[in-house]
């Protein structure tokens, strides 16, 4: 009842809005008259050039939806996400961002967690999406994941997020099997003065930020930032009251320097701490065999990283990049503490006339410390260096004009669990005429072993047997070897329309040596007290599965005030198991990411300085994580009353009052996703 | 399954709307082209650019180089004149003898001939403008790109300065200034 009524709702407001456009002048024509200017337009031309420069710059055009450059000439299956789409999305932390981009599966576990994913294998720690900050990893390799709970600086600061889906292990390196998120933030130039905003929700019930902004002498540009946040927790249907609540305080700063015409400098760094709640399942040895505790997670850290560029000469430069981070976790069961130092050369110059060459060198030391709270979970070594050596190289030619363009290319790399890596590929991009773009590629990839793979000693609640008790636990393998993918894509860009452009993906992707838990004999066990059998659990490599699906993505921009997008995704994946395999769990696997997504999008420009955008999403169900099929509608009105001030009031999740979109797995418990209401205010001053 | 049914009805109601929706995209045909306003940019450019003692010729040429994304927003600025001067038009499938023209826009088609249009060009008195991703970066004088649906533009001065063109404070303080290292 309350879906149908919101549904009608929409359709009102589409068509009262249709009439609103039609009945009231568009801003920029208002203005004009009020300057009582001649309005320049298709009536009359030559008008423009009446224009003075600074009224030029003012005047709202319409373009065909062109995508940058470098996006409309990507041999890939890449979508941009704009700091505009950012701002008129409604959403205020970067996972639930990553839902505007087609192809990504976002499922939200709990208040401060998340599982995604791109083209399948989604789950809490989804071990086959890189992501990066301005060149730096945030991709843990403790369980091959990303702790998306603390990648939350402001969302003011970013200037694109660029999503890559399908493997880039060639530029980027292992772990970038299914996809690279690539968030790059703002230069300091473009931060300046200053900004506060805050805001409150039911969920959000604060949320601060402070950043200012400056100039140092001529020729640096610098910005620092404050922020904090409080949510509360969520809903869950079932007996215990979720422990989900998530607040945290960050600040950072950014220095950006050009000493000189060709240098360029950068200096970031960011510092965090705060609490991410959850609720998790503990193994008891004695009835009743289980509990639920609820660990109000600390966490805290920062980072610290230094860019150099130069520019050779046009179309030459090279780049060394330094980074050290440091994350603190202190779960209940098991503390991480872990330092990683990175060093990235690269370069790259055109070459043998159509070529362009980018080479690069890496360097990174990541190193753990893990203290086991309880007997069920540790580490075997507790304490680990990991080094990672790594070079690539790739050749871009362009033929026929700028037609064609061929990119090959490889990187090697050396990992202290399996030794030298290769990941090749090979990219073809066909323009056949203006606004058509042809591209296919074929990739390998590799997922190298996280230290919980090799190392890890988990428990989970133990059953009674005539009189035994039976502990199952999973042991980490140190032989454990990567995962390999090899991928063939293929897509299709075009602008069929003036203002209309569409965007198309076909992938298959071949998976080998995908990790799987072998049942082995059990044993005896005297400690901990009472004596029990282990049922061991050993990670092991013995499946793989094909994985083949279609990406589709449309931008129509009707008038000036009003832009539509909408994309849909299908995904098919089939897993098999090794003869020797007793894995049988692992052919369900494709129940862990929907079949089908699609989301649509209105971005409506009002008079009078109002925003009106609504988003419409809809995510197949998960038969492996009894999760439903849910359809989600986010609302969002935002209004500038004066140039440097905008309120806004957004609405998420309005369809439903909660629903799941992600199960519990061996020890966290999910909940459920409640409907938002959030307001914000944003000043710049 | 239940969901499709809803789905088929939601698509059969926007349906009926969709005229009204064709309607509001038709009437609003007010706001400008990109490159008609672009086209009144390179006009207004031309005003505050000075290039070095001329033939004493009236016309100033603008040469296209490579696709033509203006078709027809030229007209804009055909008629209008500077300092007594009109403008003429070349279209320019190759980057040949540019040194002929004022100004000359260099289409995106011509990304991979850049550095080499770039090199020709050395110390020529020729407005260069482009609109692609890194243009004033790798040589170009004037290159244009877009901010929240406008049209902006970045000036490379040490272009500028050895193609022997002064250019107007006016003009540089509305610019984005790009810096780059000389050539060796």
């Amino acid at each position: 009842m309350k879906k149908t009524r919101a549904l009608q709702a929409l359709h009102v407001s589409i068509l009262s809005l249709s009439f609103a456009s039609l009945a009231e002048p568009v801003r920029g024509e208002e203005e004009a008259q009020t300057r009582g200017e001649a309005q320049p337009g298709q009536n009359d031309p030559k008008a423009l050039t009446l224009l003075s420069l600074e009224q030029l710059m003012d005047v709202q055009v319409i373009s065909v939806a062109r995508k940058p450059q470098k996006l409309a000439e990507s041999a890939a299956a890449i979508h941009v996400i704009s700091q505009e789409d950012i701002r008129r999305s409604g959403m205020s932390s970067i996972p639930e961002l990553l839902r505007l981009a087609p192809g990504i599966n976002v499922a939200q576990f709990d208040g401060n967690k998340w599982a995604i994913s791109s083209r399948g294998f989604n789950e809490v720690f989804s071990s086959n999406l890189l992501v990066l900050v301005d060149g730096r990893t945030v991709y843990s390799p403790i369980f091959s994941g990303v702790y998306w709970d603390v990648q939350d600086f402001p969302l003011e600061d970013i200037e694109r997020i660029e999503v890559i889906r399908g493997p880039g292990g060639t530029l980027w390196g292992a772990n970038a099997v299914n996809g690279v998120i690539n968030i790059i933030t703002k230069r300091a130039k473009d931060t300046q003065g200053g900004l506060l905003t805050a805001g409150v929700g039911n969920i959000e019930q604060d949320t601060e930020l402070l950043r200012y902004g400056g100039k140092l002498g001529e020729s640096a540009h610098y910005r620092v930032y404050a922020k904090h946040f409080d949510r509360s927790h969520y809903d869950r249907a079932g007996d215990n009251k979720p422990n989900d609540a998530w607040n945290q305080t960050r600040s950072g700063f950014r220095l950006d320097w050009e000493p000189s015409g060709p240098d360029s400098v950068s200096l970031q760094g960011d510092t965090y701490a705060g609490t991410s709640g959850e609720n998790i399942n503990i193994p008891l040895l004695s009835s009743p065999y289980s509990r639920t505790l609820n660990d109000d997670v600390k966490v805290s850290g920062g980072y610290l990283r230094a860019r150099w560029q130069r520019t050779l000469s046009a179309g030459s430069d090279l780049s060394l990049q330094f980074y050290y981070d440091h994350t603190d976790r202190k779960p209940a069961t098991l503390e991480e503490s872990r330092d990683t130092y990175d060093l990235d050369f690269q370069h790259r110059f055109p070459w043998w006339g159509r070529h362009e060459l980018i080479w690069g060198l890496g360097y990174r030391l990541t190193q753990d410390e893990t203290i086991a709270h309880t007997f069920s979970t540790s580490f075997n070594p507790a304490s680990k260096a990991l080094n990672l050596y790594s070079v690539f190289v790739q050749d871009e030619s362009r033929w026929m004009g700028d037609r064609v363009r061929f990119i090959i290319g490889s990187k090697v790399e050396h990992n202290d669990f399996t030794g030298f890596q290769f990941q090749p590929n090979a990219r073809l991009l066909w323009k056949p005429a203006e606004a058509h773009t042809l591209w296919a590629s074929a990739s390998r990839a590799v997922r190298t072993p996280s230290r919980g793979e090799t190392a890890v000693r988990l428990a989970t609640s133990p059953f009674q047997n005539q009189g035994m008790t039976f502990l199952p636990v999973v042991f980490g393998n140190p032989g454990f070897r990567s995962e390999t993918l090899l991928a063939y894509e293929f897509g299709y860009r075009s602008e069929p329309f003036k203002n209309l452009s569409v965007d198309a993906a076909a992938f298959y992707h071949d998976y080998d040596h995908l990790n799987t838990t072998e049942a082995g004999n059990p044993y005896l066990e005297s400690t901990p007290a009472p004596a029990h059998f282990v049922i061991p659990l050993r990670i092991e490599n013995k499946s793989s599965a094909r994985v083949y699906g279609i990406e589709l993505e449309a931008n129509w921009r009707l008038n000036g005030n009003w832009r539509l997008s909408g994309s849909y995704t299908l995904l098919q994946m089939h897993f098999r198991i090794d003869p020797a395999s007793t894995d049988t769990a692992s052919l369900a696997r494709s129940g862990d990411s929907p079949q089908q997504q699609w989301q649509f999008h209105s971005y409506f420009d009002l008079p009078h300085h109002l925003n009106l955008d609504a988003a419409l999403y809809y995510v197949d169900r998960l038969s492996n994580q009894q999760t439903l099929a849910y359809t989600r509608i986010d609302l969002r009105l935002g209004w500038q009353p004066v140039k440097d001030l905008e309120l806004s009031l957004a609405g998420r999740n309005l369809l439903d009052g909660s629903h799941r979109e992600f199960g519990s797995n061996l020890v966290q418990v999910g909940s459920e996703v409640p409907r938002s209401l959030y307001a914000k205010l944003s000043w710049h001053f | 399954m239940a969901f499709l049914n809803r789905a088929e009805g939601m698509f059969r109601k926007l349906a009926r709307f969709l005229p009204f929706i064709l309607a509001v995209a038709q009437a609003e045909g007010a706001s400008p082209s990109e490159y008609e306003v672009k086209a009144a940019f390179i006009h207004n450019f031309a005003k505050f650019v000075q290039w070095p003692m001329s033939s004493g010729s009236n016309t100033l040429r603008l040469c296209i180089v490579g696709d033509n994304p203006f078709a027809n927003a030229l007209e804009v600025i055909r008629d209008q004149a500077i300092d007594g001067k009109h403008w003429e038009f070349q279209f320019l499938r190759t980057p040949q003898n540019l040194d002929r023209c004022q100004v000359a826009f260099i289409s995106v088609s011509e990304t991979g001939k850049l550095n080499a249009i770039v090199e020709s060009l050395g110390g020529k008195p020729v407005l260069t403008i482009g609109d692609g991703e890194g243009f004033a970066e790798r040589g170009l004088i004037i290159n244009f790109y877009l901010e929240n649906q406008k049209v902006r533009f970045e000036i490379n001065p040490n272009a500028a300065r050895r193609a022997g063109l002064a250019i107007s404070s006016q003009l540089l303080k509305l610019a984005r200034i790009v810096t780059v290292g000389e050539e060796r």
